[in-house]
């Protein structure tokens, strides 16, 4: 028996001397691999069901009582040794086999994501979507309506009689069948006035027109946003909180903001509002020269404003001796333009794509 | 308008540097726009002023706003005050209504001449030109006090007399800058006996101007209506600084004064002797007289202005107090020059632009109600949010487009109205030449931008617009039309992946159908049908119409050959266009859960050959119907065109999905209820399964 052991020792030396001066260094993956194989044969021809070693596991139940634990023991030992030394091997190439696979498969992870390719919101609707935000979380409601309007509504209700310069101008557009394409979102506070009553906080975002030749700084569809506030005991002051408070939520804590005087046919007292320049923060001087956006002034122009003058009010139905409000107005097109450094309004609706995808 | 600086220190004292009197003007709502040095020791400054403003337009309306800012005294220019003779004269005739006031003043034996450096160096600071003495001087006045005036050649008005009257129709005058025109009788004309000899308050006529061998001057200082000087200016598309002046409004009052000072001026630089002074004033009307509660500035400006610095503005201003200081209500005299202030609102904000703005507080309204979006509005930013991350940029159109696209495109549904002449809105006149038709459709835009983009060079292109469209109502005048929101699509071009070079494939009419689909899962709208329909603008075989339901919704497919042609598209284009208010209209989806299946499922993909007539949704149908025991689901696999496949034909693969909630299915007991299914296309479609 102890013989029948010492072969099959042999034997495993015999079979393993392939093994021996294995230089891992010089094997490619493919002979690694055949090595693994070779080597898991080799488990099963030792240790398998049809090895010597189960032959000789079997046989021990023929032995002498006496001599079975000391044999069975035997057995164990050498199987456990034939394991231990073809496992070494196997644990030794398999960890190399990984190595070389893991060198084979290794990626550029620099290489683009897969993802199909996105699109982007207009710049305009981007701007919308966060002013609106803003008086809503404010509590404005937003309103609009009718992009063609009747002279009523264009002018009239807003204080703009007949003959008025504002109402002559050449540029407004008429349709054939005497209306006018709304030349302000101002329509809109009569509208919305006549519909939800006072008091009132709407804001109305939307499109107008102006027969205007195009140039980098005109065009003759863009878009305003209104903004109304009616109630008792509103003024101006209300007005330049409310303008300085949307800019402060949309431009950041700092920004200040001015009101000069003005004219407007439909508020009374009326106003230009400037902000203080968001790139130079109202220096005029970025990164060590003049600032682009607000020419170097610190200061931009956006928009005009007023308390709501008392003919409005009173063309809908609102007694301006109970009620006072304030409107304000400006043009997303040129406050998008700033925002984004645009020198040129009409690449606005040129809708090239290469334009488009620049904002998100 | 131009002011100098220096010529404005003449009329009042100030210590402010032209800088610092810009920047103060500015804030007192008369907004300089810039300032330049003139010269060698002056400065211009460029104002930008709003239309109500038309006293500043002089050194004197500035010079009164300066009053107003400093408190310092306007000095005087004129020394002579002649007041001119009020007896009945036969010099001057007014006939018409829109002249209220004119005077005629004769200066005799004048030597025509150029003007002196000094008067020459003012007039082109204010940038204007120098022509002659007289000339200058009207001109010079002008810009001093704010009063157009015009110097005739006395000797070259027939009758040497002035008549103010409308021109007849088709009277004709040449004037000054040499362009005959022809007049009309809702014009104002300055004749003599037997014509026009000026377009009141515009220009003078070249015959009866002032010439070298002018020797007695009529000198015209008056007063027209606004809006007659305006219509007149437009009609005759006819500008100047005279017009521009007048249809604003000049200060009636300030004749006598501006006459006075140009006729000494004339009298000292070009000789001459004052011989005549006629006022002839039919329409002198009483003043404006405008209440002011001096709460009221305080209710509307939220600044506390107290009663005595409101008087001292007010004052400073040119407004009369009248009455009592005490009362209640102030109630102030509108001086002549003021054409802008009739209610109690203008006077707040004259006291508060010289108070100034920036003494106005910040404070937020109180709080009135919840805010609130547009209805729909968190629907259609997830519209867009879906569309963008499939890859379409959101496109802004026109509204207006060339008529050429008429009749090209198929309208939505129950928008026009087929039974009027004119369906659609259209334009007077558009400054981009043929775009006078508000668009029925937002597809030409959306194609006009495909175009311009593969101009650039781009032919991977996706966009979306979510817009209005335009149809008449009635033919009824003065009726609004129909705005519809429409929302639409437009592709062309390869399958792209972000930052790669190169598409993975071409677009498809599925892409822009998946798309669709995508949209109305937005929406959280129910399923929709897809079906085959011919479409105008559509090519035949890849146009479908969506409907809910029995709503027809809109069209997708692909653009029709004659279109493409006519843009000149030389890949597919896919386009689509559905009615957003409709589809916003339709009832939402509720979402409920749906228990989780127990048991496993057993599949069977089976290819079909089906005739191209027939479509996979009709045979989902047809199967559907017949409501197999164990069938749960049917689901498109793939079609496959081409070898093998005979041209009328397609290979359609059909997955089926057996599956009981009570146990989990037997091999056999499916492959016999699939096996019926397939005898049942065999049967009713003749269809039939492939590799068997």
């Amino acid at each position: 028996m102890k013989e029948q052991i010492q072969r099959i020792k042999d034997e495993l030396r015999e079979a393993l001397s392939s093994f021996d001066n294995l230089d891992l260094r010089e094997l490619k993956l493919v002979e690694v691999e055949a090595n693994l194989r070779k080597l898991r044969d080799l488990k099963i021809r030792f240790t398998g069901k049809k090895s010597p070693i189960s032959e000789a596991k079997r046989q021990i139940g023929a032995l002498p009582a006496e001599q079975r634990a000391s044999f069975g023991k035997l057995i164990q030992e050498t199987e456990s040794e034939i394991l231990n030394s073809i496992e070494h091997l196997e644990r030794e190439l398999a960890s190399y086999a990984l190595d070389l696979k893991t060198r084979v498969e290794s990626l550029d992870v620099t290489i683009p994501g897969f993802r199909p390719e996105s699109g982007s919101l207009h710049p305009i609707t981007l701007l919308r979507q966060r002013i609106e935000d803003i008086f809503v979380s404010m509590g404005y409601a937003v309103e609009d309506d009718r992009e063609i309007e009747n002279d009523y509504y264009n002018f009239d209700a807003l204080n703009i009689p007949e003959g008025h310069p504002a109402r002559e101008a050449e540029d407004t557009f008429y349709t054939t069948n005497g209306l006018a394409l709304r030349s302000q979102t101002s329509t809109v506070q009569i509208r919305a006035m006549e519909r939800r009553g006072v008091p009132i906080r709407i804001i109305a975002p939307g499109k107008v027109y102006r027969n205007d030749t195009p140039d980098p700084t005109h065009i003759p569809m863009f878009h305003q946003v209104e903004g109304l506030c009616v109630d008792r005991g509103i003024t101006m002051a209300h007005l330049k909180g409310t303008v300085a408070e949307w800019l402060r939520r949309l431009f950041g804590k700092g920004t200040k903001i001015r009101m000069r005087p003005s004219y407007f046919p439909f508020t009374e007292p009326s106003a230009e509002f400037d902000f203080s320049c968001f790139k130079c923060s109202g220096t005029g001087v970025f990164e060590g020269e003049k600032c682009r956006p607000c020419k170097g002034t610190g200061w931009i122009e956006l928009g005009g404003c007023g308390m709501v003058h008392p003919n409005v009010l009173r063309n809908c139905g609102v007694d301006p001796q109970v009620f006072s409000g304030f409107a304000f107005g400006f043009g997303l097109e040129r406050m998008c333009a700033m925002l984004y450094s645009i020198d040129d309004i009409r690449l606005m609706y040129e809708n090239d794509v290469r334009f488009l995808k620049q904002f998100r | 308008m131009n002011i100098s600086y220096n010529w404005l220190k003449e009329l009042i004292d100030f210590d402010f540097s032209a800088q610092e009197l810009a920047e103060k003007l500015t804030n007192a709502g008369v907004a300089v726009d810039s300032v330049e040095p003139f010269g060698e020791d002056d400065y211009v400054l460029t104002f930008d002023l709003t239309s109500n403003r038309s006293d500043c337009l002089s050194h004197l309306g500035i010079a009164r706003e300066v009053r107003a800012l400093t408190g310092n005294h306007l000095k005087s220019l004129v020394n002579t005050e002649r007041i001119p003779s009020d007896k009945p004269s036969d010099l001057v005739r007014i006939e018409a209504s829109d002249c209220y006031r004119f005077t005629a003043r004769i200066i005799k034996g004048v030597k025509v001449g150029s003007s002196p450096d000094w008067l020459v160096r003012k007039l082109e600071a204010v940038g204007e030109r120098s022509i002659n003495n007289i000339a200058d001087i009207t001109n010079y006045v002008m810009h001093e006090l704010g009063q157009p005036m015009h110097a005739f050649d006395l000797d070259r008005l027939e009758g040497s007399r002035i008549i103010v009257r409308r021109a007849r129709k088709g009277e004709k005058i040449k004037t000054l800058d040499g362009v005959e025109r022809t007049l009309d009788d809702t014009m104002l004309a300055i004749c003599d006996v037997c014509k026009p000899v000026a377009i009141a308050g515009i220009m003078g006529g070249e015959e009866s101007g002032i010439c070298e061998e002018t020797t007695n001057v009529l000198l015209e200082v008056a007063y027209f209506d606004k809006n007659s000087i305006r219509q007149t200016s437009r009609r005759l598309k006819l500008s100047t600084q005279a017009s521009y002046r007048f249809e604003r409004g000049v200060d009636i009052e300030n004749l006598i004064q501006a006459s006075n000072r140009a006729t000494e001026l004339i009298c000292e630089i070009a000789g001459g002797v004052d011989v005549e002074f006629v006022d002839i004033y039919p329409a002198r009307s009483s003043r404006v007289t405008v209440e002011l509660r001096p709460d009221r500035v305080r209710e509307l400006t939220g600044v506390n202005v107290e009663r005595e610095e409101i008087l001292r503005i007010l004052s400073l201003l040119g407004f009369i107090l009248q009455g009592d200081f005490s009362s209640d209500k102030l109630s102030f005299e509108v001086p002549s020059w003021r054409h802008d202030i009739s209610i109690e609102e203008d006077l707040i904000e004259e006291v508060i632009r010289i108070v100034g703005y920036d003494s106005i507080s910040e404070e937020l309204a109180p709080s009135f109600g919840a805010g609130e979006y547009q209805p729909n509005e968190a629907r259609k930013r997830n519209l867009r949010k879906v569309l963008t991350d499939l890859g379409f940029s959101e496109a802004i159109c026109y509204s207006f487009i060339d008529i050429s696209h008429d009749e090209q495109f198929e309208l939505a549904s129950n928008f026009v109205n087929e039974g009027l002449d004119e369906k659609f809105i259209t334009l007077k006149d558009s400054i981009i030449e043929g775009a006078v038709r508000m668009r029925p459709t937002l597809l030409p835009g959306l194609l006009d931008s495909i175009r311009r983009n593969f101009n650039y060079g781009q032919r991977n292109v996706r966009l979306f617009e979510i817009g209005r469209a335009f149809a008449a109502l009635s033919k009824e005048h003065g009726a609004f039309p129909v705005e519809r929101e429409l929302f639409a699509i437009a592709m062309t071009g390869g399958y792209m992946l972000q930052n790669k070079a190169l598409p993975i494939r071409e677009l498809d009419f599925y892409d822009a159908k998946g798309a669709l689909e995508a949209a109305f899962d937005a929406l959280n709208l129910p399923e929709p049908s897809f079906k085959p329909e011919n479409v105008r603008h559509l090519r035949t075989g890849q146009s479908a119409a969506i409907y809910f339901g029995d709503r027809r919704v809109g069209t997708l497919g692909r653009l029709s050959d004659s279109i493409a042609q006519k843009y000149k598209f030389r890949q597919p284009v896919f386009v689509a266009e559905v009615d957003l208010e409709l589809l916003l209209s339709l009832e939402e989806e509720k979402v409920f859960y749906k228990k989780l299946p127990s048991f496993p499922s057993i599949v069977r993909d089976v290819a079909f050959l089906v005739s191209k007539n027939l479509s996979f949704a009709e045979i989902r149908r047809a199967i559907k119907e017949q409501e197999f025991p164990l069938l749960s689901r049917i689901e498109f696999v793939e079609v496959y065109e081409g070898r093998e496949i005979p041209e009328d034909m397609r290979s359609l693969t059909i997955r089926l999905e057996y599956r009981s909630e009570e146990r989990t299915l037997k091999e056999e007991e499916v492959e016999a209820v699939n096996e019926a299914v397939i005898e049942f296309l065999k049967a009713s479609f003749g269809v039939v399964k492939r590799f068997s």
